[in-house]
């Protein structure tokens, strides 16, 4: 049949020219569909519930780096836990405030701080002169609201271990069950492992087994280690310098995202308790494991039971690097990573830090820093911090703006808004792809400049409560299920 | 919606993409239009944009991201529109020029 044939009125150029145009608007709309489709999956929510390892979907061997990407720049020295670790500062201020009002001292550690810094005792009278009386009055009028929000969180918070009990020496240790082995686990002493290369396969593969998202080891930096310990109430004298025992000689770092439509609505919807519970239940189980082959170990979990820093054990570990806002950002979670630490002298072959190009990033970046309602990101450069050159957070103004807020209180809205924390799709892994090996910068200016534009939220003003001068405002809707108004009957 | 990450999508979308190359093809013979290498390079490139283009649409709408979706399909609209414009002159003026040399010879 000649091409001049017709059939139908239609020759067989014209039928292949018609079926391409169609298939054109089919392949498209096909096109469309897939990505609404992975836009809504929530299987590209990585999480917790991912037991095989597989969230680990990039493979961090092209980034890793000999050294960390913080600067050692001067004599380095521990945290000052009393003062620096700001909980516990807040819980000595609240224990201290009204006797030094009466006429009383600041404890000598105190009272050398708020020497030093004057502005975090300003902030820390803010805090409980203004801060806390107008929560109480805007949670009688909109408490109802975040009602679920408030719910969901206390559940999440409901489970996990307790903190240890007795000083390392004696806690960390496995104690011989009565049929003579180690907790269940049988056996005397330390087991007599093959390799550190096949021990690091095993904890690894365990640490995803209990649900560990992401899990790095590392060798323990005792600049980590907080001065004084925080853990130590009860049986030690928190006013005697913590020494870090020997056999905190290696760290394991274990960690899950907190849930991702729920921390989308940050900052009144969100919750950290949930990756808080789930990390520090991986830990205990961790610790278990470990202290059933007969090795000491000891874990360190949100929210407060440490006795070190995390995030720059989450970088010596090769999980990502520390952002603006300080927070760990991994390739796979962005900053939604709420890790623990285990502690332990069991032999394991270390990871390399990485470098992914997150401090080329945020020095241009700055959408924490933009969206933050209490200004205490920093829009500025890096600064000296005990002889690391790193980004400074505010953590009085943070914590002031983060008591201030409904629902579970907290605020994570620099954790939601970070380019880096995107849901696991195919465009956004596509994007980090794309940063992470353009060596020009070009694609970070085009990318951040992408990223006000296209995902802007609310003014940082109005994620104030009402009492100080905001709307109650959320980055994003809040997810179905976390909407009080739809479920409960408030009249 | 499970059937969008399965094998069995992205082969029907393999099968129409072949669809649209095959389509092309013959649609060019009809006018005429020499098909050089670098003419199929511009255009998988252009419908490489175009099929970014309607995904990045279809998924910040599923991710609930509606000015993503307006702002970023407007602008790789935009850029689809003008590449394609550019490639669509290509492809005539090379259409033109046969009928010059056919007209001339």
């Amino acid at each position: 049949m000649s091409e001049s044939d017709s059939k139908n009125g239609m020759n067989r150029r014209q039928f292949l020219t018609a079926t391409g145009a169609a298939s054109a608007v089919a392949g498209g709309a096909g096109l469309g569909l897939f990505g609404y489709a992975a836009g809504q999956d929530p299987n590209s929510f990585l999480g917790w519930q991912n037991q095989e390892g597989a969230s680990l979907t990039i493979n961090h061997g092209p980034y890793e780096v000999e050294q960390p990407t913080y600067e050692v720049v001067g004599p380095t020295s521990r945290p000052d836990a009393r003062v620096e670790q700001l909980f516990e500062r807040r819980g000595r201020f609240r224990r201290q405030h009204q006797e030094v009002q009466q006429g009383g001292e600041w404890e000598p550690a105190m009272a050398a701080h708020y020497a030093r810094v004057p502005e975090d005792l300003e902030l820390d009278i803010i805090y409980v002169n203004e801060i806390m009386p107008a929560l109480m009055k805007d949670m009688e009028t909109y408490g109802d609201q975040f009602f679920l929000a408030e719910a969901w969180s206390n559940a999440m918070g409901a489970v996990g271990p307790r903190p240890p009990e007795s000083p390392p020496e004696e806690s960390d240790f496995p104690r011989p069950s009565r049929y003579g082995g180690f907790g269940g686990g049988g056996v005397s002493e330390p087991l007599k492992m093959k390799s550190p290369e096949k021990t690091a396969e095993l904890i690894k593969k365990v640490a995803h087994m209990f649900g560990s998202t992401l899990v790095g080891i590392t060798e323990l930096n005792p600049d980590w280690v907080y001065g004084y310990p925080i853990r130590g109430r009860g049986f030690e004298d928190v006013n005697q310098p913590l020494e870090i025992p020997d056999h905190w000689k290696y760290a394991i770092v274990v960690g899950t995202p907190m849930s991702w439509d729920a921390l989308y609505a940050s900052p009144n919807y969100s919750t950290s308790s949930d990756a808080y519970s789930r990390s520090r239940v991986i830990a205990a189980r961790m610790e278990a494991f470990v202290k059933s082959l007969g090795y000491p170990a000891r874990s360190h979990f949100p929210g407060t039971s440490y006795d070190l820093m995390v995030p720059p054990i989450c970088v010596d570990a090769g999980l990502g690097e520390q952002g603006r806002h300080t927070i760990i950002i991994t390739p796979e979670l962005g900053c939604n990573f709420r890790p623990a630490v285990i502690t332990t002298n069991l032999e394991m072959k270390t990871d390399k830090p990485i470098d992914i190009g997150v401090q080329d990033f945020c020095k241009h970046c700055k959408v924490c820093a933009e969206i933050c309602p209490s200004n205490a990101i920093t829009m500025g450069d890096k600064e000296e911090v005990r002889g690391y050159r790193r980004y400074k957070v505010n953590a009085s103004k943070c914590n002031n703006f983060w008591m201030s807020n409904m629902g579970s209180m907290g605020c994570r809205l620099c954790v939601a808004a970070c380019p880096y924390t995107r849901k696991s799709n195919w465009l956004h892994k596509a994007a980090a792809k794309v940063t992470m090996n353009d060596p020009t910068g070009l694609s970070e200016r085009a990318l951040t400049t992408m990223q006000k534009g296209f995902y802007p939220g609310p003014e940082p003003s109005k994620y104030y409560i009402p009492s100080l001068g905001g709307e109650n405002a959320s980055y994003r809707e809040p997810p179905w299920w976390l909407k009080s108004e739809d479920f409960i009957d408030f009249d | 919606m499970q059937i969008f990450n399965s094998g069995f999508f992205w082969f029907a979308e393999g099968i129409l993409f072949c669809l649209i190359l095959v389509g092309f093809r013959a649609w060019a013979q009809g006018r005429g239009i020499p098909l050089p290498g670098w003419k199929w390079a511009a255009l998988l490139a252009w419908l490489l944009i175009a099929g970014f283009t309607i995904a990045f649409v279809g998924t910040s709408l599923g991710e609930n991201e509606a000015t993503a979706a307006v702002r970023g399909g407007l602008l790789f609209g935009l850029i689809t529109v003008i590449t394609g414009v550019g490639l669509w002159r290509l492809l005539l003026s090379g259409a033109a020029r046969t009928e010059r040399e056919e007209a001339a010879g």
